[in-house]
């Protein structure tokens, strides 16, 4: 039997399922969980970036750092839709938060183009 | 907008995202957290322009003669990163709505906001270095 003809079959093809959605999800969550504590450390390390010119800013940032992990780790991967878009809208939330502290420090601190006094 | 379809007004999106319309089924749970993940790298995207545009602006010494140059170029790149931002989740919402609905996934703009952006803060870059060398 030559391989790459129809009639012969791969080893991998023995294992799946008629239904692809019957597969286990194999590492995915923890794929998944890996890209949020990803975030989280950008997250912390903005906020020690942050600190040096901006100190009360950084440490807000910084708080929010173990507030990303615990999203990651405390809402279950078999999360309802809701939780899980709730969720993410923090995240957006946290980081739109984080560009608008970033865009007021660029403007208004020393050095800035617009003065407050 | 869409890759083959998918394309609804934001109030019909709102409507059909939520789960449990006529229709709708919850996707697989691999394709939920590939979009989930997507989500998650497009923020962290996000935060690493934000940080860019403030190095840029607080870190970077004046240049000669054009003290607007740092604000110029950092200050965009700040703004980009809340629209990313922002962005990633709209188009989470849509691609979860199209998976819901088992139709084609729309097609990102990010790439494009993305790549046109930075292409005209590198453009302001090297007209701030130009105009900075030679005035």
């Amino acid at each position: 039997m030559l391989p790459g003809r129809p009639d012969d079959p791969s080893p991998g093809d023995a294992a799946l399922p008629e239904d692809l959605e019957e597969l286990p999800p194999g590492t995915a969550a923890a794929r998944t969980r890996l890209a949020w504590e990803r975030t989280a450390i950008t997250f912390g390390a903005v906020g020690l970036a942050m600190l040096r010119d901006e100190p009360v800013a950084g440490l807000i940032v910084l708080g929010v750092t173990p507030l990303i992990w615990a999203l990651a780790h405390y809402v279950s991967a078999t999360a309802p839709p809701q939780a899980r878009s709730r969720r993410l809208l923090l995240v957006t939330v946290a980081v739109t938060s984080v560009a608008v502290v970033a865009m007021a420090a660029a403007l208004f601190s020393h050095g800035g183009p617009i003065r407050l006094r | 907008m869409a890759a083959g379809g998918g394309a609804t007004s934001s109030h019909d999106e709102h409507q059909e995202s939520q789960p449990g319309k006529a229709g709708d089924k919850e996707p697989d749970i691999r394709f939920t957290l590939a979009n989930e993940r997507t989500f998650l790298a497009w923020n962290r995207t996000a935060l690493a322009l934000v940080v860019a545009g403030l190095g840029i602006v607080q870190l970077l010494p004046p240049f000669p003669r054009v003290p607007w140059g740092r604000h110029a170029v950092g200050v965009p790149l700040i703004v980009l990163g809340a629209v990313v931002s922002v962005t990633a989740y709209l188009e989470w919402r849509q691609i979860q709505a199209a998976l819901r609905r088992s139709e084609p996934i729309p097609q990102s703009v990010l790439p494009k906001i993305l790549v046109g952006t930075i292409t005209g803060v590198a453009a302001l870059s090297a007209v701030v270095l130009l105009v900075s060398a030679v005035r």
